[in-house]
């Protein structure tokens, strides 16, 4: 039996009294059972077991009335401790109620969650474009100058001088190719300059030069264009896919596929390296789910015991409706 | 006498260039520009022989403006300077139009032998691209393509290999114990070989091995 849902939680705890109270005056009015003015001791102790039974019922009743929303507080702890899920919308009255509104607050939480996290991403690519720009643009520009000037210098310097100038030069050349991999980590140029078929295709280079693993790369001809941002999570989850090939896989071949299927954009890394079982949900996989929610594209892992690692991300081309 | 013009947003950096060039008797830099639109503009105007472009400039990258120029009927040959040591640049220039692609950190080494080679119509091929390309085409090889038919002779097998690892010739040369001269040697004809000298047959192998798109 179930208490109608819009009953007030007052109402439903003193209707539950009201029928108790009833059902005893009833039994006093139409049972034989009297009470004299004075009262007899067998009197005394039949409406003594009448208000024990009473009591008893009145307590039993609350508490199953009462039941779904101890049920509801149990869930809210699990909700505080756990990952937030959604309330089942159950229950009566109040207790609907609650879910109801709890549901709302989840769902509003879960969106601030990810506007802040998508604005707090966009503000971290925008910090690292402007360093690397001024890496390039300025720290590069003037190294390049002292190694030019130092080249000049020597071709007029005394012979004693010129193995001194040529070793600061190496040290100049040096700084130069550390900028150079700074910017670049930090912020791949070649995504703005070329885009993203080019960027994958550098990417993969990058990764054989470094795990001597060979890479197969198949770039579908005519995708779709993604947003700036999209563009930007396929290059970075591309990039977390090889770096996990390369330091944990111990992979001997790659392959890197970005297609369309339906209307989809889908990146793929297959490695052939030792995979792994279970989730192992390291800080990488964790990255990467997180940079997908931000585009609304899915990520998939997919791993087996030495049977290799397939990464794949699924994101939606947004249509572009013409102005 | 090479007439080049010489365009870099950075003041020094072009001054540092000039200077290196000048120092070559058969080198004279005619003209400067800024940015990409005014590279543009000076070739309109003034002859030259070699264009000398920076990458990333303002108003008009580096790679705009090669493709402008050379869209001209008689176009100057043209190299790129560049702070990006990564193939897709360098493959980008040459499908632009460029016959080579000088890093800058290397630039005090190898702009003058770009300037020449450029002139000598040969692609300036830089380290990096040039053992990413041999590396590609070894597993290329090694995968049963069809790649562009050629017969290497044993010694060119031998440092192909270690091109593909990203030797130098020096190291090359410490460790077959012949001359990096020879080694040098090896190298152009192996490059030649592959069909890897020319600029249109190297964007033509690029495309076909799926390192930059058509």
């Amino acid at each position: 039996m179930r208490l109608p849902s819009h009953l007030p939680l007052f109402w439903t705890i003193f209707l539950l009294n009201g029928v108790v109270l009833v059902v005893a005056v009833l039994l006093l009015l139409f049972s034989p059972a009297r009470v004299s003015s004075d009262a007899v001791p067998s009197e005394i102790l039949v409406i003594g077991i009448g208000l024990v039974v009473m009591l008893l019922t009145d307590a039993l009743l609350i508490r199953w009335a009462l039941a779904p929303l101890h049920r509801l507080i149990a869930r809210l702890e699990d909700i505080a401790r756990l990952e937030p899920t959604e309330l089942p919308e159950e229950g009566s009255g109040p207790v609907l109620g609650i879910a109801r509104s709890v549901n709302g607050l989840l769902d509003r939480l879960a969106e601030e969650r990810r506007t802040g996290d998508a604005r707090a991403l966009a503000a971290q690519e925008a910090e690292r474009h402007r360093i690397a720009q001024e890496l390039h643009d300025e720290v590069g520009q003037s190294l390049t100058v002292v190694l030019l000037g130092l080249k000049q210098l020597e071709s007029q310097a005394p012979a004693a001088l010129v193995p001194d100038l040529a070793a600061v030069r190496e040290s100049a050349r040096a700084g130069l190719d550390d900028v150079r991999r700074v910017a670049r980590r930090l912020r791949p140029g070649v995504l703005e300059d070329l885009g993203l078929a080019s960027a994958l295709a550098a990417l993969a280079t990058d990764f054989a030069d470094h795990s001597g693993a060979s890479v197969r790369r198949s770039f579908a001809p005519g995708l779709p264009p993604l947003s700036p941002e999209a563009e930007v999570v396929v290059y970075r989850v591309a990039q977390e896919a090889l770096t996990n090939a390369a330091r944990h896989a111990d992979a001997s071949g790659v392959e890197l596929s970005l297609q369309k299927v339906g209307a989809h954009v889908v990146l793929e890394v297959r490695d052939d390296g030792r995979g792994f079982t279970g989730l192992e949900e390291g800080s990488g996989l964790m990255g990467m789910r997180e940079r997908a929610a931000l585009v609304r594209a899915e990520l998939a892992v997919i791993s087996r015991p030495r049977r290799g690692t397939t990464v794949r991300l699924r994101v939606p081309v947004t249509e572009e409706v013409p102005a | 006498m090479i007439r080049i013009l010489l365009a870099d947003d950075h003041t020094l950096v072009r001054r540092g260039v000039r200077l290196i060039l000048e120092q070559e008797p058969d080198l004279t830099v005619v003209a400067e520009a800024a940015d990409g639109a005014e590279a543009v503009e000076r070739v309109r105007d003034t002859e030259v022989d070699l264009v000398v472009l920076d990458i990333a400039m303002p108003r008009m990258t580096g790679l705009q403006a090669a493709a402008e120029i050379a869209r001209r009927r008689t176009p100057p040959r043209i190299l790129m300077l560049s702070m990006h040591d990564n193939e897709q640049y360098f493959f980008g220039a040459l499908k632009a139009g460029a016959s080579g692609y000088v890093l800058k950190s290397v630039a005090d080494e190898d702009l003058v032998g770009a300037c020449r080679a450029a002139m000598r119509g040969e692609t300036f091929l830089y380290p990096g691209a040039e053992s990413t390309l041999v590396r590609d085409y070894l597993d290329r090889l090694r995968r049963g393509e069809r790649v562009p038919a050629s017969v290497l002779t044993a010694r060119e097998d031998q440092v192909i290999k270690l091109i593909a690892e990203g030797r130098s010739s020096r190291e090359i040369a410490r460790e077959l114990h012949i001359a990096p001269k020879t080694v040098e040697g090896h190298r152009a004809n192996i490059l030649g070989k592959l069909g890897m000298r020319d600029r249109v047959e190297l964007t033509r192998y690029a495309i076909r091995a799926g390192l930059i798109e058509p």
